[in-house]
């Protein structure tokens, strides 16, 4: 891999050149946005419906401790974090595995990781062109309350950051398995019906069945979204912080092996396609 | 620049594919036990190839061709042998290789659709640390040469066949690589568009002096550029040398083309193919040591009006090594 030589002038340029491409198609970006949203949208319908209570939130009862307040906010932030922490490239590599355009990235003087990261940078900008306004409109509705200390910003940051590169390296790892079998994409639908189920989207980790609870500590999934959520509300004490920062960076790092090891021994079976 | 550019090893590729009879039994078993054939694309191939030099990589297809092709461009691992380009292992894909060296595929593109070529140049100049200024040069003359100006705005996705090729060769050659690979750049296109894009090559290989290894599948590409051609067949090599000397040796016959007054082929002697006759003209096929004494047999013994003895076109002479392999 040509990782070593850092081309960051030439991955600026990857940046702009996909918002140029991008921008030609913002409603089918937009749409794609929403349609993350979705499933958390409904599960924040039923589980503060399920809490009861009326508008606005604070009164009527509470499901695990906690309340419809607690729920609208624990979604609208997921959604945010959701949409920061997706990476589309993950089956955008094994399609150009699959069909041979993995053959231009290779002959370039620079990794193809930087087109994958070059689409995550401009990605995230026109997602959030959507998301921000729709989550702060949904704000405004139902009116959540959001009491955050400075100290859990502090941590949510780091926490974000490394759940973006943990879901971007665990699924291009899982992407170059492409290199091997053609519907390799069928275990990245796999990682995204673990991550709904795991990582907090389904429902808030304090309200999961206790073994699905253990799983999710252990698993690299709730690490890819749920805890950058649970750090920002305060809901988990130091030693489960220590624990978390420990997961998330563990298996960010066996991500990162499996991805130079199945780079380096893909790129030698690498056939293309055709001719 | 002068000096050995290309230099090629025994180099060989074997493919490993899976298959599968036919039918229910042969897909149910497919889930279980999978069989797999070990296809050599390419045997123990060598040659080497001057600073500057345009070659023509020919052969059927399943030759082995795109598959050389990739392993100099350093896409693909060889399973065996060895290749130095430029001084480098390509497939070891270093940045100060790739640098120097660019492949254009006819069958794939590079350009982005949505956007105008001229977005995608500029990406290409920054990724390959190009000078602004130079990049600008470059670009004038490429765009002059292939007389596209007014193409460099449009988005990628309203251009014909023809237009999308110019972009890819002025994509490929932004960076002034020192060595092309060019595979089938003229497919699919017009009569025109090829002729425009060979003369294209011609020139720019004059001005710069960049080595090329093309390969295609129309033979007025490899007759209008290649001085020099390397067919290759199953994957081996049969001839490397220029392209007069590939019909002498692998086609060792020639074609008496011969009018007669009567019309009649009455008295052309047993055992002589005869593989054309029209209007009183044979097309005659023989050996070239019997080429000679046929014709002083044909002129003493029959009415000719006319006799010429040709050797046989070059389209022939590949079409025949494709079919029957090497005479």
């Amino acid at each position: 891999m040509s990782g070593r030589d850092l081309n960051l002038r030439g991955g600026w340029a990857l940046v702009r050149r996909t918002w140029f491409s991008w921008m030609q198609h913002r409603g089918f970006f937009f749409l794609l946005a929403f349609s993350w949203m979705m499933p958390m949208l409904i599960y924040l319908f039923v589980w503060s419906q399920a809490a009861g209570g009326g508008a606005g939130g604070g009164a009527g009862g509470t499901i695990g401790g906690l309340t419809r307040s607690d729920l609208v906010t624990y979604y609208l932030v997921l959604i945010l974090v959701n949409q920061l922490a997706f990476c589309t490239n993950n089956w955008t590599v094994g399609d150009g595995i699959r069909y041979g355009r993995m053959n231009f990235l290779l002959l370039r003087p620079m990794s193809p990781v930087y087109d994958a990261l070059a689409s995550e940078v401009a990605g995230k900008v026109v997602f959030m062109t959507f998301a921000l306004p729709v989550t702060g409109v949904l704000a405004l509705i139902l009116r959540p309350e959001l009491n955050v200390a400075w100290r859990d910003v502090g941590l949510f940051v780091p926490a974000l950051a490394l759940a973006w590169m943990l879901r971007f390296v665990w699924g291009y790892w899982l992407a170059l398995l492409a290199f091997w079998a053609t519907r390799a994409d069928a275990l990245l639908s796999l990682q995204e019906s673990l991550i709904f189920l795991l990582a907090g989207q389904v429902a808030p980790p304090t309200l999961l069945p206790a073994p699905m609870q253990a799983l999710a500590t252990v698993l690299p999934f709730r690490y890819m979204l749920g805890f950058p959520v649970e750090v920002l509300l305060g809901q988990l004490d130091g030693a489960q912080l220590r624990a978390g920062f420990a997961f998330q960076t563990g298996w960010l790092a066996v991500a990162a092996a499996l991805f130079v090891a199945l780079w380096w021994a893909g790129t030698r079976r690498y056939t293309a396609v055709g001719g | 620049m002068n000096g050995t550019h290309i230099v090629v090893r025994d180099l060989s590729k074997t493919y490993r594919v899976p298959e599968r009879e036919p039918g229910l039994a042969a897909s149910l078993k497919g889930l279980v036990r999978r069989d797999y054939r070990d296809v050599e694309a390419v045997r123990g191939v060598s040659f080497t190839v001057e600073a500057g030099e345009i070659v023509g990589f020919i052969g059927p297809n399943g030759a082995g061709k795109t598959s050389t092709l990739k392993m100099l461009s350093g896409l693909l691992y060889p399973t065996a042998g060895e290749s130095r380009v430029l001084g480098h292992v390509p497939w070891e894909r270093r940045p100060g290789y790739l640098r120097r060296i660019s492949m254009i595929l006819g069958n794939k593109s590079q350009m982005v659709w949505d956007i105008p070529p001229l977005d995608t140049f500029h990406v290409l100049g920054e990724i390959y640390g190009v000078d602004p200024a130079d990049l600008q040069r470059t670009l004038d003359e490429l765009v002059e040469l292939l007389e596209m100006q007014e193409l460099l705005t449009k988005p990628v996705r309203n251009f014909s066949l023809g237009e999308r090729m110019k972009c890819e060769l002025v994509a490929g050659l932004l960076h002034r690589p020192d060595v092309l690979f060019l595979d089938e750049p003229t497919l699919g296109l017009d009569v025109s568009m090829q002729g425009r894009l060979r003369r294209f090559l011609a020139e720019y290989n004059q001005r710069n002096d960049v080595t090329v290894i093309l390969t295609s599948h129309y033979m007025a590409d490899v007759l209008a550029l290649c001085p020099r051609v390397i067919l290759i067949h199953h994957g081996q090599l049969l001839y490397d040398g220029d392209l007069g000397g590939l019909a002498e040796r692998l086609a060792p016959f020639k074609l008496i083309r011969v009018t007669l007054r009567n019309g009649s082929p009455d008295g052309i002697p047993e055992g002589v193919d005869v593989i054309e006759r029209e209007n009183g003209r044979l097309t005659l096929r023989v050996g070239r040591a019997e080429a000679p004494a046929l014709t002083a047999h044909l002129l003493d013994t029959l009415p000719v009006a006319d006799l010429a003895v040709e050797d046989p076109p070059i389209e022939a002479v590949i079409d025949q090594i494709y079919q029957e392999g090497v005479a």
